[in-house]
């Protein structure tokens, strides 16, 4: 019995829709050869094992890590028949896998990347010193995300933490940690800071730290990004293109808030220097009014002495006009009958003389003038 | 949140700096001093008073991130 025949299209269409149901995804792992990207835009290569080969297409931008021949690798893929017949791999993510691999990609995307200036120092933004919103990327069942919370709490308040929660390991990882990124980067109010946190783990754990979009994502993050990867050994490229490192989820809380108790401190030791300065400028001020004082009294002083010295010298200039003094020097005073002074008189004429002891009547005989 | 009359702890430690800033000008004014050393007593009492009371208010967004958007 023979069946209906069909194009050779619709042959390959019911192939593919065959082998999407028998296998919609495929893991496979293998390690890498013939690698090569064409025109920018479209990358092969084949991935191998000791007795066979399945070739492998994808786009070069959902390459997240850089790949090279022998490159052990595990890739997400779907079984398809491409229109000329040739079966191969789509791929839709890829993992380095092994520690030779993960080493070499890793090298591989710092060499690139730093040639790119991703991880200047020049680029690096500092935290802010009190931040009043942050965002924290991390997976809410995580002990790190636990430990990074307690330490915040612990130290800061009256603060709005916006909390993104995503795996942090794992294939899906970066994918997340990346939307996550551009959700918080596009809100209307963006965070102060941005913390990435995630508990410890093996260097394969930590691959999603070191993938291309997720790394490029966080520099060019609006807000200044912290990361807390907690993998104090070893350095992920998303550290490097962090605004701040941090060793651990418990540093990252430390950095990215101060401390309430010294910043208490702080408030006190800018209340006792405020107290310092009035004190100062109080005793200052005394000074300078016992001052102002004791020159008004000097001058009124001088200027008694002064005058002092005026009164006395007038004194004793009256005295010597004084005519009881020629009395006592031995001259007489000449009085008329009405008890005036006179210094001259007629013949006939009766006077009173003073003397230094006696007053006498006398009358006149004989005038001459001088 | 920077109201004026609900000032934020960033706000207000800037505000303390500020007023620890003007006593260190010389020949500041005595009378204006009394003032602000009253403002900057109430403040600091106020950040202390802040620091230990006020909590962290944590928002889980309910957004997932696990399916392109």
């Amino acid at each position: 019995m023979e069946k209906t025949p069909i194009s050779v299209s619709d042959a390959i269409a019911l192939i593919n829709q065959t082998l999407e149901y028998a296998y919609p995804v495929i893991v496979v792992e293998g390690e890498v050869s013939s690698f090569k990207i064409n025109q920018s835009k479209f990358v092969f290569f084949d991935l191998k094992d000791a007795s066979g080969t399945l070739p492998c297409f994808m786009m070069a931008m959902q390459l997240r890590t850089p790949l090279e021949d022998g490159m052990k690798i595990r890739v997400v893929a779907q079984p398809k028949l491409t229109n000329w017949g040739k079966f191969s791999l789509t791929v839709r993510d890829i993992k380095p896998i092994g520690e030779g691999s993960l080493k070499r990609s890793f090298e591989l995307l710092l060499a690139k990347l730093q040639k790119e200036g991703l991880f200047e120092d020049s680029r690096k933004r500092l935290l802010p010193r009190m931040p009043q919103r942050i965002a924290v990327i991390s997976s809410t069942q995580s002990a790190g995300y636990a430990d990074f919370m307690k330490i915040l709490n612990h130290r800061w308040g009256g603060l709005d933490v916006t909390v993104a929660h995503v795996t942090v390991q794992g294939i899906d990882a970066p994918k997340q940690i990346v939307r996550a990124l551009e959700y918080l980067n596009q809100m209307s109010d963006v965070p102060d800071a941005i913390a990435i946190i995630r508990g410890g783990g093996s260097l394969d754990d930590l691959s999603a730290f070191n993938d291309e979009p997720l790394v490029r994502a966080i520099a060019s993050s609006r807000a200044p990004v912290i990361t807390g990867v907690g993998h104090e050994v070893d350095t992920s490229l998303a550290d490097l293109a962090a605004d701040v490192r941090a060793a651990t989820p418990t540093n990252a809380a430390m950095l990215i808030v101060p401390d309430r108790h010294e910043m208490m401190w702080y408030a006190d030791q800018r209340l006792k220097s405020i107290m310092v300065a009035m004190q100062t400028r109080v005793q200052q001020l005394k000074l300078r009014v016992i001052g102002t004082y004791e020159q008004h009294l000097q001058t009124i002083d001088r200027r008694f002495a002064e005058l002092s010295r005026h009164v006395q010298l007038r004194t004793a200039f009256v005295a010597q006009l004084d005519p009881k003094l020629a009395l006592q020097r031995g001259y007489s005073l000449l009085y008329d009958a009405a008890g005036s002074v006179i210094t001259s008189a007629k013949v006939g004429d009766q006077v009173t003389i003073e003397t230094k002891t006696t007053k006498l009547t006398a009358g006149v005989t004989y005038v001459s003038k001088k | 949140m920077s109201a004026k009359n609900n000032p934020t702890l960033a706000e207000q430690i800037e505000q303390l700096d500020a007023l620890a800033a003007w006593f260190e000008q010389d020949d500041f004014d005595i009378e204006e001093a009394i003032t602000k050393f009253e403002e900057a007593s109430q403040v600091a009492e106020s950040v202390k008073t802040k620091l230990s009371e006020l909590e962290n208010k944590i928002t889980v967004l309910k957004q997932r991130f696990d399916t392109e958007a």
